[in-house]
Protein backbone atom coordinates (compact mmCIF):
# COMPACT_ATOMS: atom_id res chain seq x y z
CA UNK A 1 0.00 0.00 0.00
CA UNK A 2 2.12 3.24 -0.62
CA UNK A 3 1.66 6.31 1.71
CA UNK A 4 -0.96 8.19 -0.73
CA UNK A 5 -3.37 5.70 -0.47
CA UNK A 6 -4.01 5.78 3.31
CA UNK A 7 -6.79 8.42 4.16
CA UNK A 8 -5.69 9.96 7.37
CA UNK A 9 -7.62 12.13 9.51
CA UNK A 10 -5.70 15.83 9.70
CA UNK A 11 -8.28 17.65 11.29
CA UNK A 12 -7.23 18.92 14.35
CA UNK A 13 -8.73 16.92 17.46
CA UNK A 14 -11.48 18.89 19.74
CA UNK A 15 -11.69 18.71 23.77
CA UNK A 16 -14.66 15.58 24.04
CA UNK A 17 -16.51 17.95 26.84
CA UNK A 18 -18.91 16.49 29.84
CA UNK A 19 -21.56 19.14 30.69
CA UNK A 20 -20.11 19.62 33.88
CA UNK A 21 -16.55 20.36 32.15
CA UNK A 22 -18.02 23.11 29.38
CA UNK A 23 -17.20 25.98 32.40
CA UNK A 24 -13.40 25.43 31.90
CA UNK A 25 -13.75 25.85 28.00
CA UNK A 26 -15.81 28.90 28.32
CA UNK A 27 -13.04 30.55 30.75
CA UNK A 28 -10.61 29.42 28.79
CA UNK A 29 -12.02 31.49 25.59
CA UNK A 30 -11.79 34.79 27.75
CA UNK A 31 -8.13 33.69 28.93
CA UNK A 32 -9.07 32.48 32.57
CA UNK A 33 -7.40 29.29 33.55
CA UNK A 34 -10.04 27.89 36.18
CA UNK A 35 -9.86 24.65 38.91
CA UNK A 36 -13.00 22.83 39.91
CA UNK A 37 -13.45 23.59 43.43
CA UNK A 38 -15.26 21.59 45.78
CA UNK A 39 -17.12 24.36 48.01
CA UNK A 40 -17.92 21.57 50.92
CA UNK A 41 -14.48 19.81 51.60
CA UNK A 42 -12.25 22.46 50.10
CA UNK A 43 -10.55 20.10 47.29
CA UNK A 44 -9.16 21.20 44.19
CA UNK A 45 -9.90 19.10 41.52
CA UNK A 46 -8.34 18.17 37.88
CA UNK A 47 -9.89 16.94 36.30
CA UNK A 48 -13.62 18.26 36.58
CA UNK A 49 -15.89 16.12 37.78
CA UNK A 50 -19.78 15.59 38.09
CA UNK A 51 -18.84 14.80 41.90
CA UNK A 52 -16.48 15.94 44.45
CA UNK A 53 -14.18 12.70 43.62
CA UNK A 54 -13.32 12.93 47.22
CA UNK A 55 -16.17 13.65 49.26
CA UNK A 56 -19.25 13.16 46.65
CA UNK A 57 -20.66 16.77 46.93
CA UNK A 58 -22.26 18.60 43.98
CA UNK A 59 -21.35 21.98 45.87
CA UNK A 60 -19.06 22.51 43.07
CA UNK A 61 -17.99 25.92 42.06
CA UNK A 62 -14.68 27.18 39.85
CA UNK A 63 -11.71 28.99 41.13
CA UNK A 64 -9.33 31.76 38.76
CA UNK A 65 -6.11 30.27 38.79
CA UNK A 66 -2.49 31.89 39.20
CA UNK A 67 -1.84 30.39 35.79
CA UNK A 68 1.79 29.62 37.35
CA UNK A 69 3.25 26.12 37.22
CA UNK A 70 6.52 24.47 37.36
CA UNK A 71 7.49 21.03 34.74
CA UNK A 72 7.27 17.93 36.44
CA UNK A 73 8.09 16.27 33.89
CA UNK A 74 8.23 16.41 29.59
CA UNK A 75 9.07 14.89 26.55
CA UNK A 76 10.01 16.55 23.09
CA UNK A 77 8.00 14.53 19.96
CA UNK A 78 10.19 14.57 17.19
CA UNK A 79 8.53 11.34 15.19
CA UNK A 80 5.76 8.53 15.56
CA UNK A 81 3.08 11.65 16.03
CA UNK A 82 -0.17 10.94 14.47
CA UNK A 83 -0.54 12.28 11.07
CA UNK A 84 -2.98 15.19 11.96
CA UNK A 85 0.21 16.59 14.63
CA UNK A 86 2.88 16.31 12.34
CA UNK A 87 2.75 20.20 11.51
CA UNK A 88 3.50 20.93 14.46
CA UNK A 89 6.75 18.59 15.14
CA UNK A 90 8.86 19.27 17.37
CA UNK A 91 6.55 20.05 20.11
CA UNK A 92 6.73 18.96 23.65
CA UNK A 93 4.29 17.66 26.11
CA UNK A 94 4.66 18.17 29.53
CA UNK A 95 2.88 17.49 32.48
CA UNK A 96 3.35 20.72 34.92
CA UNK A 97 2.17 21.45 38.46
CA UNK A 98 -0.41 24.47 39.34
CA UNK A 99 -0.33 26.42 42.12
CA UNK A 100 -3.08 25.74 42.98
CA UNK A 101 -2.25 21.69 44.10
CA UNK A 102 -3.01 19.94 40.70
CA UNK A 103 -1.34 18.32 37.72
CA UNK A 104 -2.21 18.76 34.04
CA UNK A 105 -1.06 18.27 30.77
CA UNK A 106 -0.06 20.59 28.23
CA UNK A 107 2.58 21.62 25.55
CA UNK A 108 5.32 23.80 26.28
CA UNK A 109 5.66 26.81 23.81
CA UNK A 110 7.82 29.99 23.00
CA UNK A 111 11.25 28.12 23.91
CA UNK A 112 13.40 25.62 22.32
CA UNK A 113 12.65 22.48 23.64
CA UNK A 114 16.87 21.95 24.73
CA UNK A 115 15.96 24.72 26.63
CA UNK A 116 13.31 22.61 28.43
CA UNK A 117 13.88 21.38 32.30
CA UNK A 118 11.77 19.73 35.17
CA UNK A 119 11.02 22.20 37.54
CA UNK A 120 11.26 25.26 35.37
CA UNK A 121 8.56 27.97 36.20
CA UNK A 122 6.04 28.81 32.86
CA UNK A 123 3.02 30.51 32.67
CA UNK A 124 -0.14 29.67 30.67
CA UNK A 125 -1.09 31.13 27.54
CA UNK A 126 -3.88 30.12 25.02
CA UNK A 127 -3.46 28.70 21.42
CA UNK A 128 -6.73 28.52 19.58
CA UNK A 129 -8.28 25.95 18.10
CA UNK A 130 -11.55 27.08 16.83
CA UNK A 131 -14.12 29.69 18.06
CA UNK A 132 -15.49 27.52 21.01
CA UNK A 133 -11.77 25.83 22.31
CA UNK A 134 -8.61 27.38 23.14
CA UNK A 135 -6.01 24.79 24.79
CA UNK A 136 -3.92 25.63 27.95
CA UNK A 137 -0.42 25.76 27.07
CA UNK A 138 2.55 27.36 29.16
CA UNK A 139 5.57 29.42 28.36
CA UNK A 140 8.68 29.71 30.48
CA UNK A 141 8.26 32.79 32.67
CA UNK A 142 11.30 33.73 31.52
CA UNK A 143 10.74 34.10 28.09
CA UNK A 144 8.11 37.08 28.69
CA UNK B 1 -6.67 -15.17 47.50
CA UNK B 2 -5.61 -17.72 45.12
CA UNK B 3 -2.54 -19.69 46.11
CA UNK B 4 -2.28 -23.22 44.73
CA UNK B 5 -5.43 -23.63 43.72
CA UNK B 6 -4.96 -23.72 39.88
CA UNK B 7 -2.13 -24.73 37.61
CA UNK B 8 -1.26 -23.99 34.01
CA UNK B 9 -1.27 -27.36 32.31
CA UNK B 10 -0.73 -26.99 28.47
CA UNK B 11 0.91 -24.60 26.14
CA UNK B 12 0.52 -23.45 22.58
CA UNK B 13 2.07 -20.50 20.49
CA UNK B 14 3.07 -19.41 17.52
CA UNK B 15 5.76 -17.36 16.11
CA UNK B 16 5.12 -13.81 16.37
CA UNK B 17 6.36 -12.15 13.01
CA UNK B 18 4.73 -9.89 10.47
CA UNK B 19 2.42 -12.84 8.30
CA UNK B 20 0.15 -11.49 6.91
CA UNK B 21 -0.97 -14.42 5.31
CA UNK B 22 -1.83 -16.17 8.36
CA UNK B 23 -5.26 -15.41 8.83
CA UNK B 24 -6.41 -14.97 12.86
CA UNK B 25 -8.47 -17.50 12.70
CA UNK B 26 -5.64 -19.74 11.30
CA UNK B 27 -3.41 -19.06 14.45
CA UNK B 28 -6.25 -19.88 17.28
CA UNK B 29 -6.72 -23.41 15.54
CA UNK B 30 -2.58 -23.85 16.10
CA UNK B 31 -2.24 -22.36 19.57
CA UNK B 32 -5.83 -23.61 21.10
CA UNK B 33 -4.77 -27.35 19.17
CA UNK B 34 -1.31 -27.26 20.52
CA UNK B 35 -2.05 -26.02 24.32
CA UNK B 36 -4.96 -29.14 24.66
CA UNK B 37 -2.15 -31.89 22.73
CA UNK B 38 0.43 -30.32 25.86
CA UNK B 39 -1.87 -30.58 28.43
CA UNK B 40 -2.77 -34.34 27.79
CA UNK B 41 -6.77 -33.57 27.92
CA UNK B 42 -9.16 -34.66 25.10
CA UNK B 43 -10.51 -31.31 23.64
CA UNK B 44 -14.12 -32.59 24.97
CA UNK B 45 -12.70 -32.12 28.49
CA UNK B 46 -12.40 -28.06 28.29
CA UNK B 47 -15.34 -27.00 29.79
CA UNK B 48 -14.46 -23.27 29.79
CA UNK B 49 -13.01 -20.48 27.06
CA UNK B 50 -11.93 -17.40 27.98
CA UNK B 51 -10.55 -14.97 25.89
CA UNK B 52 -8.19 -12.62 25.87
CA UNK B 53 -9.97 -9.46 24.26
CA UNK B 54 -8.33 -8.64 20.89
CA UNK B 55 -6.97 -5.14 20.54
CA UNK B 56 -8.04 -3.07 17.30
CA UNK B 57 -9.86 -6.09 15.85
CA UNK B 58 -13.41 -5.62 16.63
CA UNK B 59 -14.82 -7.97 14.20
CA UNK B 60 -13.03 -10.47 15.81
CA UNK B 61 -13.42 -9.56 19.06
CA UNK B 62 -17.25 -9.89 18.76
CA UNK B 63 -16.81 -13.12 17.32
CA UNK B 64 -15.00 -14.68 20.02
CA UNK B 65 -17.37 -12.46 22.85
CA UNK B 66 -20.11 -14.39 20.99
CA UNK B 67 -18.87 -17.83 21.09
CA UNK B 68 -17.43 -18.44 17.91
CA UNK B 69 -14.55 -20.68 19.28
CA UNK B 70 -15.97 -23.81 21.18
CA UNK B 71 -17.95 -24.36 18.01
CA UNK B 72 -15.13 -24.04 15.39
CA UNK B 73 -12.89 -25.96 17.73
CA UNK B 74 -15.84 -28.77 18.74
CA UNK B 75 -15.50 -28.53 22.23
CA UNK B 76 -18.23 -30.77 22.83
CA UNK B 77 -17.77 -30.53 27.11
CA UNK B 78 -17.85 -26.45 26.90
CA UNK B 79 -20.26 -25.54 29.48
CA UNK B 80 -19.51 -21.21 29.10
CA UNK B 81 -17.68 -18.74 26.66
CA UNK B 82 -16.68 -15.15 27.49
CA UNK B 83 -14.02 -12.71 26.58
CA UNK B 84 -12.59 -10.47 29.36
CA UNK B 85 -10.65 -6.77 28.10
CA UNK B 86 -7.92 -5.26 30.26
CA UNK B 87 -6.08 -4.34 27.72
CA UNK B 88 -2.64 -5.72 29.28
CA UNK B 89 -4.13 -7.08 32.20
CA UNK B 90 -6.45 -9.23 30.68
CA UNK B 91 -4.48 -12.62 30.89
CA UNK B 92 -4.06 -12.27 34.58
CA UNK B 93 -7.96 -11.40 34.63
CA UNK B 94 -8.55 -14.54 32.21
CA UNK B 95 -6.75 -16.51 34.64
CA UNK B 96 -8.50 -15.27 37.71
CA UNK B 97 -11.81 -15.89 36.19
CA UNK B 98 -11.03 -19.74 35.03
CA UNK B 99 -9.64 -19.77 38.80
CA UNK B 100 -13.38 -18.95 39.15
CA UNK B 101 -14.87 -21.74 36.97
CA UNK B 102 -13.00 -24.25 38.33
CA UNK B 103 -13.61 -23.15 41.82
CA UNK B 104 -17.01 -22.50 41.97
CA UNK B 105 -17.25 -26.21 39.86
CA UNK B 106 -18.22 -24.92 36.60
CA UNK B 107 -15.39 -26.04 34.27
CA UNK B 108 -12.59 -28.66 35.13
CA UNK B 109 -10.40 -27.64 32.24
CA UNK B 110 -10.41 -23.81 30.61
CA UNK B 111 -9.09 -22.67 27.69
CA UNK B 112 -7.01 -19.35 27.52
CA UNK B 113 -6.75 -18.41 23.46
CA UNK B 114 -5.43 -14.90 22.10
CA UNK B 115 -4.63 -13.91 18.87
CA UNK B 116 -3.79 -10.44 17.07
CA UNK B 117 -2.87 -9.94 13.20
CA UNK B 118 -2.16 -6.21 13.41
CA UNK B 119 -0.52 -6.38 9.79
CA UNK B 120 -4.06 -6.77 8.19
CA UNK B 121 -5.54 -3.76 9.93
CA UNK B 122 -5.28 -0.56 7.92
CA UNK B 123 -2.19 1.32 8.92
CA UNK B 124 -4.59 4.77 9.49
CA UNK B 125 -7.11 2.48 12.10
CA UNK B 126 -4.11 1.12 13.84
CA UNK B 127 -2.13 4.57 14.27
CA UNK B 128 -5.81 6.12 15.18
CA UNK B 129 -6.27 2.96 18.23
CA UNK B 130 -2.94 3.17 19.91
CA UNK B 131 -2.88 7.18 19.44
CA UNK B 132 -6.16 7.12 21.44
CA UNK B 133 -6.15 3.81 23.39
CA UNK B 134 -5.70 4.48 27.51
CA UNK B 135 -5.29 8.49 27.24
CA UNK B 136 -8.08 10.75 27.72
CA UNK B 137 -10.11 12.48 24.72
CA UNK B 138 -10.43 15.86 26.63
CA UNK B 139 -7.61 16.40 28.70
CA UNK B 140 -4.64 14.59 27.26
CA UNK B 141 -5.63 13.80 23.33
CA UNK B 142 -5.92 17.37 21.92
CA UNK B 143 -2.41 18.21 22.75
CA UNK B 144 -0.87 15.73 20.35
CA UNK B 145 0.43 13.74 23.08
CA UNK B 146 0.77 9.10 22.07
CA UNK B 147 2.44 5.91 24.37
CA UNK B 148 5.54 7.08 23.39
CA UNK B 149 5.22 10.29 24.74
CA UNK B 150 3.98 9.19 27.62
CA UNK B 151 6.82 6.39 28.63
CA UNK B 152 9.10 9.72 27.17
CA UNK B 153 7.92 11.54 29.92
CA UNK B 154 8.28 8.87 32.44
CA UNK B 155 11.52 8.02 31.39
CA UNK B 156 13.02 11.75 31.41
CA UNK B 157 11.79 11.95 35.16
CA UNK B 158 13.61 8.58 36.28
CA UNK B 159 16.79 10.48 34.88
CA UNK B 160 16.34 13.27 36.08
CA UNK B 161 15.44 11.24 39.77
CA UNK B 162 18.37 8.78 39.57
CA UNK B 163 21.16 10.47 37.22
CA UNK B 164 20.74 7.51 35.20
CA UNK B 165 22.65 7.96 31.73
CA UNK B 166 21.26 7.68 28.26
CA UNK B 167 23.10 4.41 27.15
CA UNK B 168 22.05 2.64 30.80
CA UNK B 169 18.86 2.92 29.66
CA UNK B 170 19.29 2.09 26.22
CA UNK B 171 20.71 -1.20 27.56
CA UNK B 172 17.62 -2.42 28.56
CA UNK B 173 16.98 -2.83 24.56
CA UNK B 174 19.74 -5.10 24.77
CA UNK B 175 19.44 -7.29 27.69
CA UNK B 176 15.70 -8.03 25.97
CA UNK B 177 17.00 -8.96 23.12
CA UNK B 178 19.82 -11.21 24.19
CA UNK B 179 16.65 -13.20 25.18
CA UNK B 180 14.62 -12.80 22.49
CA UNK B 181 17.46 -13.49 19.63
CA UNK B 182 17.64 -17.11 21.56
CA UNK B 183 13.63 -17.56 21.10
CA UNK B 184 12.01 -18.67 18.15
CA UNK B 185 8.56 -17.08 18.88
CA UNK B 186 9.84 -14.26 18.76
CA UNK B 187 10.41 -11.70 15.93
CA UNK B 188 13.69 -11.10 17.01
CA UNK B 189 14.67 -14.49 17.02
CA UNK B 190 18.17 -15.37 15.17
CA UNK B 191 18.91 -11.66 14.79
CA UNK B 192 21.84 -9.38 16.27
CA UNK B 193 21.78 -8.01 19.15
CA UNK B 194 22.16 -4.33 19.03
CA UNK B 195 24.53 -2.92 21.91
CA UNK B 196 23.59 0.14 24.10
CA UNK B 197 25.05 2.42 21.29
CA UNK B 198 23.29 1.17 18.63
CA UNK B 199 20.17 1.81 20.02
CA UNK B 200 20.78 4.83 21.65
CA UNK B 201 22.34 5.92 17.87
CA UNK B 202 19.00 5.05 16.39
CA UNK B 203 17.01 8.01 15.50
CA UNK B 204 15.07 9.80 18.35
CA UNK B 205 11.22 9.40 18.44
CA UNK B 206 10.62 11.55 21.10
CA UNK B 207 12.79 12.75 24.01
CA UNK B 208 14.61 10.32 25.48
CA UNK B 209 13.27 7.35 23.17
CA UNK B 210 14.82 6.68 20.53
CA UNK B 211 13.65 4.16 17.50
CA UNK B 212 15.05 1.30 18.71
CA UNK B 213 13.38 1.43 22.56
CA UNK B 214 9.86 1.56 20.69
CA UNK B 215 7.56 -1.58 19.65
CA UNK B 216 7.26 -3.54 16.19
CA UNK B 217 3.67 -4.06 15.69
CA UNK B 218 3.27 -8.06 14.64
CA UNK B 219 1.41 -10.90 14.47
CA UNK B 220 1.13 -13.54 16.95
CA UNK B 221 -0.73 -15.86 19.34
CA UNK B 222 -0.91 -18.18 22.33
CA UNK B 223 -2.80 -20.36 24.72
CA UNK B 224 -3.01 -22.34 27.93
CA UNK B 225 -5.18 -24.78 29.41
CA UNK B 226 -5.65 -24.34 33.69
CA UNK B 227 -6.56 -26.92 35.84
CA UNK B 228 -7.12 -27.03 39.25
CA UNK B 229 -3.93 -27.59 41.13
CA UNK B 230 -5.26 -31.07 42.62
CA UNK B 231 -5.84 -31.89 39.34
CA UNK B 232 -2.23 -30.77 37.41
CA UNK B 233 -1.13 -33.02 40.67
CA UNK B 234 -2.83 -35.99 39.52
CA UNK B 235 -1.98 -35.69 36.21
CA UNK B 236 1.82 -36.30 37.01
CA UNK B 237 3.05 -33.79 34.10
CA UNK B 238 5.12 -30.71 34.37
CA UNK B 239 2.86 -27.79 35.36
CA UNK B 240 2.93 -23.88 36.79
CA UNK B 241 1.27 -24.21 39.94
CA UNK B 242 -0.32 -20.26 40.70
CA UNK B 243 1.12 -19.49 44.29
CA UNK B 244 0.28 -15.88 44.71
CA UNK B 245 -0.66 -12.37 43.85
CA UNK B 246 -1.25 -8.88 44.35
CA UNK B 247 -2.58 -6.11 42.29
CA UNK B 248 -2.70 -2.09 42.78
CA UNK B 249 -4.83 0.18 40.70
CA UNK B 250 -3.00 3.71 39.85
CA UNK B 251 -5.36 5.61 37.59
CA UNK B 252 -7.03 5.56 34.08
CA UNK B 253 -6.20 8.92 32.92
CA UNK B 254 -2.06 9.22 32.64
CA UNK B 255 -1.89 12.61 33.58
CA UNK B 256 -3.13 11.66 37.04
CA UNK B 257 -0.63 8.77 37.92
CA UNK B 258 1.59 9.82 40.45
CA UNK B 259 5.06 8.53 39.30
CA UNK B 260 6.05 7.56 43.19
CA UNK B 261 3.46 6.34 43.76
CA UNK B 262 3.24 3.94 41.07
CA UNK B 263 6.64 2.59 41.76
CA UNK B 264 5.32 2.19 45.29
CA UNK B 265 2.51 0.30 44.18
CA UNK B 266 4.91 -1.75 41.89
CA UNK B 267 6.95 -2.65 45.30
CA UNK B 268 3.45 -3.57 47.24
CA UNK B 269 2.17 -5.70 44.68
CA UNK B 270 5.64 -7.85 44.62
CA UNK B 271 5.87 -8.24 48.22
CA UNK B 272 2.23 -9.19 48.66
CA UNK B 273 2.61 -11.58 46.06
CA UNK B 274 5.59 -13.44 47.26
CA UNK B 275 4.33 -13.07 50.80
CA UNK B 276 0.90 -15.01 49.83
CA UNK B 277 2.74 -17.64 47.81
CA UNK B 278 5.31 -18.14 50.54
CA UNK B 279 8.34 -17.25 49.17
CA UNK B 280 10.78 -14.08 49.21
CA UNK B 281 12.85 -12.44 46.51
CA UNK B 282 15.82 -14.79 47.19
CA UNK B 283 13.31 -17.74 45.95
CA UNK B 284 12.22 -16.32 42.50
CA UNK B 285 14.57 -17.86 40.11
CA UNK B 286 12.89 -15.89 36.94
CA UNK B 287 11.89 -12.79 36.95
CA UNK B 288 9.36 -12.58 34.17
CA UNK B 289 8.39 -8.83 33.65
CA UNK B 290 6.34 -6.82 31.43
CA UNK B 291 6.29 -3.22 31.00
CA UNK B 292 5.26 -3.05 27.29
CA UNK B 293 8.63 -0.43 27.08
CA UNK B 294 12.59 -0.94 27.99
CA UNK B 295 12.82 2.18 29.90
CA UNK B 296 10.54 1.07 32.79
CA UNK B 297 12.25 -2.35 33.35
CA UNK B 298 14.64 -0.45 35.86
CA UNK B 299 11.67 1.28 37.46
CA UNK B 300 10.75 -2.43 38.10
CA UNK B 301 14.40 -3.52 39.08
CA UNK B 302 13.88 -1.29 42.16
CA UNK B 303 10.69 -1.76 42.92
CA UNK B 304 10.89 -5.18 43.82
CA UNK B 305 14.30 -4.26 45.32
CA UNK B 306 16.29 -6.37 42.98
CA UNK B 307 18.41 -3.39 41.89
CA UNK B 308 19.07 -0.59 44.85
CA UNK B 309 17.09 2.86 43.95
CA UNK B 310 19.09 4.82 41.23
CA UNK B 311 21.17 1.90 39.97
CA UNK B 312 18.18 -0.54 38.05
CA UNK B 313 19.59 1.04 34.69
CA UNK B 314 23.15 0.66 35.34
CA UNK B 315 22.42 -3.17 36.60
CA UNK B 316 20.88 -3.32 32.66
CA UNK B 317 24.00 -1.77 31.08
CA UNK B 318 26.38 -4.13 33.41
CA UNK B 319 24.54 -6.91 31.61
CA UNK B 320 22.83 -8.78 35.11
CA UNK B 321 19.70 -8.92 33.41
CA UNK B 322 20.68 -10.00 29.85
CA UNK B 323 21.12 -13.62 28.83
CA UNK B 324 23.96 -15.39 30.77
CA UNK B 325 23.47 -12.92 33.64
CA UNK B 326 23.07 -13.68 37.17
CA UNK B 327 19.66 -12.05 37.17
CA UNK B 328 16.73 -13.33 34.35
CA UNK B 329 14.65 -11.53 33.41
CA UNK B 330 12.05 -11.59 30.71
CA UNK B 331 13.26 -14.01 29.27
CA UNK B 332 11.20 -13.55 25.83
CA UNK B 333 12.16 -10.21 25.70
CA UNK B 334 9.15 -8.27 26.98
CA UNK B 335 7.42 -6.72 23.69
CA UNK B 336 10.47 -4.74 22.29
CA UNK B 337 12.06 -8.41 21.94
CA UNK B 338 8.96 -10.71 21.57
CA UNK B 339 7.35 -7.64 18.85
CA UNK B 340 4.00 -6.46 20.23
CA UNK B 341 1.16 -8.45 19.65
CA UNK B 342 -1.55 -6.16 21.80
CA UNK B 343 -2.87 -7.36 24.88
CA UNK B 344 -1.26 -10.89 23.33
CA UNK B 345 2.36 -9.63 25.15
CA UNK B 346 1.42 -10.47 28.56
CA UNK B 347 -0.19 -13.87 27.31
CA UNK B 348 2.94 -15.21 25.95
CA UNK B 349 4.29 -14.23 28.76
CA UNK B 350 2.08 -16.59 31.16
CA UNK B 351 2.97 -18.75 28.93
CA UNK B 352 6.98 -18.59 28.99
CA UNK B 353 6.42 -18.39 32.59
CA UNK B 354 4.96 -21.87 32.53
CA UNK B 355 7.36 -23.20 29.89
CA UNK B 356 10.34 -22.53 32.29
CA UNK B 357 8.73 -23.81 35.11
CA UNK B 358 8.12 -26.95 32.78
CA UNK B 359 11.62 -27.07 32.01
CA UNK B 360 10.80 -26.52 27.86
CA UNK B 361 12.31 -23.68 27.38
CA UNK B 362 15.38 -24.49 25.45
CA UNK B 363 18.38 -22.47 25.48
CA UNK B 364 16.72 -19.83 27.31
CA UNK B 365 16.11 -22.08 29.59
CA UNK B 366 16.83 -20.97 33.60
CA UNK B 367 18.41 -23.46 35.42
CA UNK B 368 16.54 -25.50 38.20
CA UNK B 369 13.62 -23.01 37.36
CA UNK B 370 11.26 -23.43 40.73
CA UNK B 371 9.49 -20.24 41.16
CA UNK B 372 8.67 -17.05 38.79
CA UNK B 373 7.83 -13.75 39.59
CA UNK B 374 5.50 -12.21 36.79
CA UNK B 375 3.63 -9.28 36.65
CA UNK B 376 1.15 -7.47 33.68
CA UNK B 377 -0.29 -3.90 33.27
CA UNK B 378 -3.10 -2.68 31.48
CA UNK B 379 -3.66 0.61 29.43
CA UNK B 380 -1.01 3.10 29.51
CA UNK B 381 -0.51 1.68 33.05
CA UNK B 382 -3.83 1.99 34.91
CA UNK B 383 -2.75 -0.73 37.15
CA UNK B 384 0.00 -3.44 38.32
CA UNK B 385 -1.09 -7.52 38.66
CA UNK B 386 2.00 -9.06 40.51
CA UNK B 387 2.05 -12.89 40.85
CA UNK B 388 4.09 -15.80 42.09
CA UNK B 389 4.25 -18.75 40.28
CA UNK B 390 5.81 -22.45 40.75
CA UNK B 391 6.52 -25.75 39.74
CA UNK B 392 5.17 -27.47 42.67
CA UNK B 393 2.61 -26.36 45.47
Amino acid sequence: MDAQDIQFDMTRPLPETQPWSVAFWENAKEGKLVVQHCKDCNTNIFYPRKICPECWSKNLDWIEASGKATVYMFSTAYDMVEPRFWEDIPYTIAYVDLEEGIRMMTRIVDCKPEDIKIGMTVEVVFKKLNDDFYLPYFKPVESK
Amino acid sequence: MSHGKIAIIGIGEVPTRIMPERTRWDILYDVCTEAIRDSGLDKNDIEGVINVAPQAQPKLAAELSFGKLPEELGLKGCKDNCTCNAGGASTSNCIRLAEQYITSGLAKAVLIPHVTVHSTVKPEDLISFFAKAGVDMQWEYPFGTTYNILMGMMANRYMHETGAKPEHMASVVTALRSWSSRDPNSFFYNKEVPSPEKVFSSSLLNTPLHKRESNILCDGGSAMVIVSADVAKKMKKPAAYKLGESVRYFSGTPVLRDFHKVAEGLSLTGVEAMKEAGVTKEDIDLWNIYMAYPMNHPIMAEALGIAPIGEGAKYFYDGRMSFGGDIPWSTIGDAPGRGHTGSGVSTAMYVETARQLMGKAGERQVKDCKYVYQNTAGGSGFNNIGTVWGRDL
